[in-house]
């Protein structure tokens, strides 16, 4: 038997405070192995990672021994850790935008990490970018995309870029947290190629963390769920997936659902028996409802550095009072842009948007009006609510704004719709004292303080926890059923159309491609761009 | 706005509030700093009870001039025999002024041109930048001495003229502030909710951009005083009026530095650095703990 890569032996992590991050974890993971982290943000997963290159904050205190090759990680010294770190054992890190030096070539930087450990072999400047060609062509980069700027690359390059730079010394081992969380699912199939063609080609050891089941299944042969800084569950990946066992396990599973699977149609959150009555019901009533909201012949085009970007062209778009519509596609595809349009916040190139049937108008006093029957709820909930104002201002804002009575009776009332309950509560906190998906209920709760007919959602949970993700999307359902409320929901997630969507309209490259009812789309798709969009969803990767 | 939400609202405000002055009490330096100011206010204030006008009326003054430090005159007597401290004392009222009107000038003034070459598109941003770079590359002692010779002479003269010319830099600080805030999703958020021009600089920029005006106008009043001994240095000061910078002007005519008179050229001098200083001290605490980025370093 040969000796374990890496090894966790009852490590406890406590933070300043008090805050217990790890709580006696024992894991091992043997050479070649591959083993995916899987938890909620706050579990403690990237902690028992960090720990390994001993890259916590200097206020952590680390009890329990960490083994690294057969080395213990706290017994190191200064030297010996940084030799380790990189050539032994390397890291890629999860916002691979922030995680690259803005002004520096790709390549440079990939080479940095060169010069820092491998001096011997690649003594000057011509030889290690040699080297980093070689490492980009590892990861399907050609070397012109070497020579580029950090945001000159998509978000898929750039973290391929990532991969590559932890590739650079021949580690053992490598560390990916949360590698494909920002990316959409297109690219994210491409990464975990990449990594799971490193994995099998180079027998490297790979500890992933994600929150998502799906694609830790996609690339690990193991996987450890954690929660509240302790195991919960562990074995096979494929069995985690198809019978977890663990309560919380079962959640996280539930988060991503399999789309076909009649279970999860029109049905999220915790409490489905009560739900799916009621959700079924509004199905058939939904539908009789006027033409809310059309698009008609849409074109927007962007001028950058000379160059003319058609992001929407020429759609054509209807939703229905009371329709829950998805807008599928990948990033890059106009979505946003079209959403942006559609609310009157991005000047259309040709054709109009009809609001009830009339075109959107241009004044200021009139395009007001407008904008407090159709609500935007934008993608992330942190960055959309001014971090110095209580809920309170935040969720009256659109009421002053608009200069309505009854301010506090009104704040109420949005507040209560939006579940958080009770209101006064929640009253004089600040977002950071927030959840994420708390937060997410206080962007939901002023828009509908101003009783919108419409809501357009753009990528309502794509930065939320996967059990906060639900609560999110059964709201929605539930405003539905309540008030009629329709929205159009962008998101990249196809899963979430299933759950959620009366009808999916599929975006690619500025133009529609598919537009139907979810099962007929999902289940029977015609075109070939949503076929492929289909066969990227991770709960299909992990079966592949 | 209802009582327990405006409640709600000044009870968490009062308490950020308790919180900065914790802040600013940790920082030794600010401390240091803003008790010496606080002294340099009183004492300002204070002048007219300290040392009467009368005492330093050339009519009335029994003493010599150019005396040299004694029990009588700590600080010794200037060229006409007047009291070096009285002036000093009385010489911190001007200069203060100055300082903090020149400054409430060019706060105002660079907040708003500030706001309104980031907030704006087109050709407005296009005009009020035009002019922002206009006042940052002329340089503004020779637009003050311009200034304060055009206009009739006097104090506010002076004010006017220092608040005129020190007010781009500011504009730029607030105009890249402003520029970070609005592309955050809370400005799009408000303008999907129907927000206007008003609503967002006013509810969203101001109140982003207050705590790089407060920590810049305590940098400002520093050279704001600087600014006005000089003018008064170059004699285009109000003559009637005792600063610190008229006293080095008269310490210069009379040849008072090099005919060995030290009392009279360092007290205003060491005066001036000591109040720029406090100043600095306080406006560095206070940019450390109103931006939490600089915080550790």
């Amino acid at each position: 038997m040969t000796e374990p890569t890496l090894v966790w032996d009852d490590v406890r992590i406590t933070y300043a405070g008090g805050n217990v991050a790890v709580d006696g974890v024992s894991l091992e993971v043997e050479r070649g192995g591959t083993v995916g982290l899987a938890g909620e943000s706050g579990c403690g997963k990237s902690t028992l990672a960090m720990s390994v290159l001993r890259l916590l904050p200097r206020s952590a205190r680390i009890e329990g021994r960490i083994v690294l090759q057969g080395e213990e990680v706290a017994g190191m010294t200064w030297g010996r850790l940084r030799a380790v770190r990189w050539t032994e054992a390397a890291i890629v890190f999860q916002g691979a935008m922030h995680s690259l030096n803005p002004v520096r070539q790709v390549r440079h930087q990939v080479a940095e990490a060169l010069a820092l450990h491998s001096t011997k072999e690649f003594p000057d400047s011509a030889a290690r970018l040699r080297r980093v060609d070689e490492l980009l062509a590892l990861v399907d980069l050609t070397p012109a995309k070497g020579r580029a700027y950090p945001h000159e690359l998509s978000g898929g390059q750039r973290q391929r870029v990532m991969i590559a730079m932890a590739l650079a010394c021949d580690p053992e081992l490598i560390i990916a947290d949360e590698p494909t969380t920002a990316l959409d699912v297109v690219v994210q199939a491409q990464v975990l190629d990449v990594l799971n063609g490193l994995v099998r080609d180079r027998e490297l050891t790979l500890v992933m963390i994600s929150h998502d089941l799906a694609v830790l299944a996609a690339v690990c042969d193991r996987i450890v769920v954690m929660q509240d800084g302790r195991i919960v569950e562990q074995g096979k990946a494929q069995q985690i997936l198809a019978a977890p066992t663990h309560e919380h396990t079962k959640e996280l599973a539930a988060a991503f659902p399999i789309i076909g699977d009649p279970s999860s149609r029109l049905v999220v959150g915790r409490d489905p028996g009560s739900l799916s009555d009621h959700s079924s019901l509004s199905v058939s009533t939904s539908s009789t409802g006027g033409v809310v909201l059309e698009v008609r012949d849409l074109t927007v085009d962007f001028r950058s550095r000379g160059q003319h970007v058609r992001a929407v062209d020429h759609v054509d778009l209807s939703c229905g009072a009371g329709e829950i519509v998805a807008l599928v596609g990948q990033s890059g595809s106009g979505k946003t842009t079209l959403a942006r349009t559609i609310l009157g916040l991005q000047k259309p190139t040709s054709g109009q948007v009809l609001h009830e049937g009339k075109p959107l108008p241009h004044r200021r006093a009139a395009l007001k009006a407008y904008r407090r029957q159709v609500q935007y709820v934008l993608q992330d909930p942190t960055a959309s609510l001014n971090p110095k104002h209580t809920v309170y201002e935040a969720v009256a804002e659109g009421i002053r704004i608009h200069g309505l009575d009854d301010e506090r009776e009104r704040v109420i009332r949005a507040l209560t719709r939006a579940e958080l309950t009770p209101p006064e509560r929640f009253f004089a906190a600040i977002p950071q004292e927030l959840s994420g998906g708390q937060r997410q209920r206080v962007v939901i709760a002023g828009a509908l303080a101003l009783d919108p007919t419409y809501l357009v959602a753009d990528e309502p949970v794509a930065s939320l926890d996967a059990s906060v993700r639900g609560e999110i999307l059964a709201l929605l359902l539930q405003l539905r059923r309540d008030l009629g409320l329709g929205a159009l929901v962008i998101t990249h997630d196809l899963g979430l159309a299933w759950n959620i969507a009366d009808r999916v309209v599929v975006m690619h490259r500025g133009q529609i491609v598919e537009n139907g009812p979810v099962e007929q789309v999902l289940l029977d798709p015609q075109h070939d761009y949503t076929k492929s969009l289909l066969a990227v969803v991770p709960s299909k990767l992990g079966l592949r | 706005m209802t009582t327990s939400g405006q409640a709600a609202i000044r009870a968490r405000r009062r308490a950020r509030f308790t919180e900065v002055v914790r802040e600013i009490a940790s920082h030794p330096s600010a401390l240091i700093g803003a008790g010496l100011l606080l002294l340099i206010v009183v004492l300002a204030l204070l002048a007219p009870v300290l040392m009467p006008m009368d005492r330093l009326d050339v009519t009335k003054i029994t003493a010599h001039g150019n005396e040299s430090p004694s029990g009588g005159h700590w600080l010794g007597t200037d060229p006409s025999g007047r009291d070096v401290l009285g002036l000093l004392l009385w010489g911190s009222r001007a200069s203060l002024l100055v300082g903090f009107s020149a400054t409430a000038i060019a706060m105002v003034i660079g907040t708003v041109f500030g706001m309104a070459a980031g907030h704006f598109t087109g050709l407005t941003r296009a005009v009020v930048l035009r002019i922002i770079d206009f006042f940052l590359v002329v340089p503004s002692l020779v637009l003050a001495i311009v200034l304060s010779t055009v206009l009739s002479r006097g104090l506010s003269t002076i004010v006017i003229a220092i608040g005129v010319t020190s007010w781009a830099q500011t504009a730029r600080v607030v105009r890249a502030q402003t520029l970070t805030i609005e592309t955050r999703p809370y400005i799009e958020r408000s303008r999907a909710l129907g927000a206007g021009d008003r609503h967002i600089i006013g509810k969203h920029v101001l109140p982003a951009v207050m705590p790089l005006v407060m920590a810049n106008t305590t940098l400002t009043v520093g050279s704001a005083i600087i600014l006005e001994s000089t003018l008064a240095f170059l004699g285009l000061g109000d003559p009637t009026t005792f600063s610190w910078g008229s006293m080095l002007k008269t310490a210069l005519d009379t040849g008072a530095a090099t005919a060995g008179y030290w009392w009279f050229v360092l007290a205003p001098g060491v005066a001036i650095v000591i109040v720029v200083l406090c100043f600095t001290l306080v406006g560095r605490a206070l940019e450390a703990v109103l931006n939490p980025t600089l915080r550790s370093r």
